[in-house]
């Protein structure tokens, strides 16, 4: 192992068991009452036989669950040559819908180290230099120079190209492309404009897009199952119809309330995507939806076709070809249904999916308009199109706002206007808008959860998040008789909150809860005779 | 006349390799959308907010304003804003190399100004019967003397903070150093040769024989500083330094982008030209069929 401060790129290569490992007392301190001893769990090592099999030769975590290692050296050479290959692909005309600003990035880095502090993650690691964001893009930088291009060539050294090139190299830089959120807040402080997590995403799509390399979650159980099944979570149509029929009864029963989910209604003006996700994480929030539309005498309804009730789009993160493919069969649902609009629901990545990256993957008739539901949940409470009564939150609530949503969509105002509206005691984190920061979350991070990547996630990624969350309930965070919300209005981020919360023990010991913005606005709801949080009626 | 030659080239191959580079980012294929905020030129850049913060957006005007993007880009250009705001140290060294070069480009402007306004009769000095030779004269002077300065030391310090920071030192290159070397030698070998005169009139005379192809008489240092100067402008525009052609495209066209594939636009048109584009390369991965992006 090596001291974390001597760190080099040209370190990837070395031939050590591991480069770094993390221990608690190393990370960026907790705020209080996290702030004492042992409320914190170790960090732990990777199990023998996980080093055996996978890359825990970067930082002791796999992330990665489909690298494994190679049992010849011919596998080895082979390894090898498809990342040269791929990397040598994402500079051509296959890479057409990033190569300008992938160029930009790769030629222009001035090495200022501004982007360093805003990054959560080296923050997190008491700024450890094996997640400084330009570490990983000078590990990139290196092998495209000394295998690429001219300078690299002769002059060697003299222009970087001075990395050794084998499977620990590249296995390591492949985990190190998901030790990144993909938040682009980095890019945000950059003078030159430049984003290092584009060159982060470019790894992953090496990966996927030459080698077939690509964590379970995201490609196999993730962009390939919904392909074939309509979702990600595997939710095929008949069960996708049992579910909303279940969630029905059940709001009956709790709540008194009779309603049905329109689904395939003809003639609706809106078509409602959710992440299937939050039908089996969360059916709190697709029911408050329902139960918001139809207060609000909203002419709207759900798709059973496949494709067409599940909004994920995982191909985001690691790779284009199936984001595309995942986009336009999305689309083509939402064509054919002949609603007038797409109203995009609480997930963050599923945003900026069908309204920016899918923007420009179809033009003309083959696009229907879509939008986000901030605005609308905005408009129907500025123009009274509900009864409200902000009473009934009267307990402390922060947001957290969705990197997707914020920064990379500008959607700020909508939602906490809707809190501003509804809850009394809603104070902001810092910072907020569209300088937040991730959950942790981010990229794919809330559903990997193979090996010991939850624990890199829940104590190193979502670590920032944590305090910002602890400090925003400081006036009330040691009273468990208070409860705390956060409102996530993303289903990604309410993942990486369950997570951390279950990893802090937060929800036990200080009553810290999260949930999204519309499980607010039903609470709030003057007919509800019930509060709607579960939490709430506990009490 | 060799010294004239190099200076007419140097300046020409500076400003043709830059302007090719432009054209080569300019004439790149369409990108995916990858705006991030705060976007200067939308409604709500106050907040950082977009166009998608209002109901039906695609049904109501957009607007926009190109002179608040004006007005951040030249924050950018002239200020530096981003590193101010998040790297106050390393803003100071930097911002000084950048201010020394601006006013460095002015005062070559003004010697040429000064050198024509000589050559038609107008004496450019201190004691210049002409406000036109005062004005240049004076404004010859402060740019020379803060322009050599300022470059001189920001170059120096960039190249000794690389050198002794820690972290910096991880990061740069044997190339970087010498990039930040050739600034400091050509801008040093600027205050040796010209300092010694600070009215400028010697800058003045040789710039005359320069613009005129006269031959005269260069001393040794001239010859070297019109030699670094000439290579490192040649240099610049073919090396990483060109970022100042780089950073409109990071910001204009791909950061603050922001124009939306609506029914009828010229986005619309571009997407429509990108999407019948069959790439001639092809991705591996077994999931990938086919030797292009799905249809």
């Amino acid at each position: 192992m090596i001291n974390q401060k001597d760190l080099l790129p040209k370190d990837m290569g070395r031939s050590d068991e591991q480069l770094i490992k993390l221990e608690v007392d190393q990370l960026m301190p907790l705020l209080a009452p996290y702030d004492k001893p042992g409320m914190e769990p170790a960090m732990t090592d990777p199990k023998p036989a996980w080093k055996e099999k996978f890359c825990t030769s970067l930082d002791g975590y796999v992330g990665i669950d489909t690298l494994i290692r190679p049992k010849s050296k011919e596998e080895e050479d082979e390894f090898v040559r498809k990342f040269l290959s791929g990397l040598e692909k994402i500079f051509s005309d296959a890479n057409n819908g990033v190569l300008e600003p992938l160029l930009l990035t790769f030629e222009y880095c001035a090495k200022c180290n501004t982007c360093s502090d805003a990054c959560h993650i080296y923050t997190a690691t008491g700024n450890n230099e094996l997640y400084r964001p330009i570490y990983r893009s000078e590990v990139l930088r290196k092998i495209m120079k000394k295998y690429f291009t001219k300078s690299g060539k002769l002059l060697g050294n003299f222009v970087g190209a001075d990395i050794d090139v084998n499977w620990e190299t590249i296995a390591r830089l492949g985990e190190l492309a998901y030790r990144c959120n993909l938040c682009r807040r980095c890019a945000q402080t950059c003078p030159l404009g430049l984003d290092n997590s584009l060159l982060t995403k470019e790894i992953r799509k090496i990966f996927s897009q030459e080698m077939g390399i690509a964590p379970t979650p995201l490609h196999t159980k993730g962009s390939m199952l919904q392909i074939k099944t309509g979702s990600s979570t595997g939710l095929s149509k008949p069960a996708f119809l049992d579910t909303l029929e279940f969630l029905e009864e059940d709001t009956e029963e709790r709540f008194g309330i009779k309603f049905k989910f329109p689904v395939d209604k003809k003639g609706a003006d809106i078509l409602v995507l959710h992440n299937a996700g939050e039908f089996i994480a969360w059916p709190e929030n697709p029911v408050a939806f329902a139960l918001l539309f139809e207060e609000a005498g909203l002419n709207w309804t759900l798709s059973s076709e496949i494709m067409g009730y599940d909004s994920v789009n995982y191909g985001l993160w690691y790779d284009d070809f199936q984001a595309k493919k995942i986009a336009l069969m999305q689309m083509k649902v939402a064509k054919d249904f002949g609603v007038n609009r797409l109203v995009v629901a609480e997930c963050g990545h599923a945003h900026k999916a069908s309204m920016v990256v899918g923007d420009r993957m179809a033009y003309g008739d083959a696009k229907i308009p879509v939008e986000s539901c901030l605005p609308l949940l905005w408009d129907m409470v500025k123009n009274k199109r509900l009864k409200l009564d902000p009473s009934k939150n009267n307990f402390p609530v922060t947001l957290h706002d969705p990197c997707n949503v914020v920064r990379q969509l500008g959607i700020v105002e909508p939602q906490r206007n809707v809190l501003k509206a509804i809850c009394p005691q809603f104070r902001e984190m810092t910072p907020h808008g569209v300088d937040n920061y991730c959950c942790g979350g981010g990229s794919g991070f809330a559903i990997m959860n193979s090996q010991n990547f939850p624990q890199f996630r829940d104590s190193v990624a979502s670590r920032v998040k944590f305090n910002q969350i602890l400090g925003a309930f400081k006036d009330t965070i040691e009273d468990p008789s208070i409860p705390k919300y956060v409102c996530a209005p993303c289903s990604n981020c309410k993942g990486a909150m369950r997570s951390i919360f279950e990893h802090y023990d937060a929800t036990e010991k200080f009553n810290l809860q999260y949930g999204g913005l519309v499980e607010l606005m039903v609470n709030a709801l003057v007919s509800m005779k019930k509060p709607y949080l579960e939490f709430l009626d506990k009490e | 006349m060799l010294l004239s030659f190099i200076a007419y080239l140097s300046i020409f191959l500076f400003v043709g390799i830059s302007v090719y580079k432009a054209y080569k980012f300019a004439k790149m294929p369409l990108h995916g959308r990858m705006e991030l905020y705060p976007v200067p030129k939308e409604k709500g850049f106050e907040h950082g907010g977009s166009f998608y913060e209002e109901v039906s957006w695609w049904s109501k005007p957009h607007e926009v304003s190109h002179f608040r993007e004006i007005m951040e880009m030249m924050k950018e250009i002239l200020f530096i804003k981003k590193l101010f705001e998040n790297q106050r140290p390393f803003w100071w060294i930097s911002y000084a190399l950048h201010l020394g070069i601006y006013l460095l480009m002015a005062w070559t402007m003004l010697l040429v100004v000064g050198a024509t306004t000589e050559l038609n009769g107008i004496f450019v000095a201190a004691n210049s019967p002409s406000i036109w030779g005062l004005l240049i004269y004076y404004l010859t002077f402060v740019t020379g003397i803060c322009g050599l300065v300022l470059g001189t030391l920001g170059a120096g310090l960039l190249f000794l903070r690389r050198m002794f920071d820690s972290t910096l030192k991880k990061y740069t290159t044997p190339q970087e150093y010498f990039n930040l070397l050739l600034l400091f030698a050509a801008l040093f070998s600027g205050i040796i040769t010209w300092g010694s005169d600070l009215s400028f009139s010697t800058a003045r005379d040789v710039t005359a024989n320069l613009i005129t192809f006269t031959n005269f008489d260069a001393t040794g240092l001239q010859i070297i500083n019109i030699i670094l100067v000439g290579i490192m402008l040649t240099y610049i525009p073919i090396s990483k330094m060109s970022h100042y052609v780089g950073k409109y495209f990071t910001f204009h066209t791909v950061l603050w982008d922001n124009s939306p594939n609506v029914k009828g636009s010229a986005v619309e048109q571009k997407v429509k030209k990108a999407t019948s584009y069959k790439p001639t390369t092809s991705w591996s991965a077994p999931h990938i069929k086919g030797p292009s992006a799905p249809k």
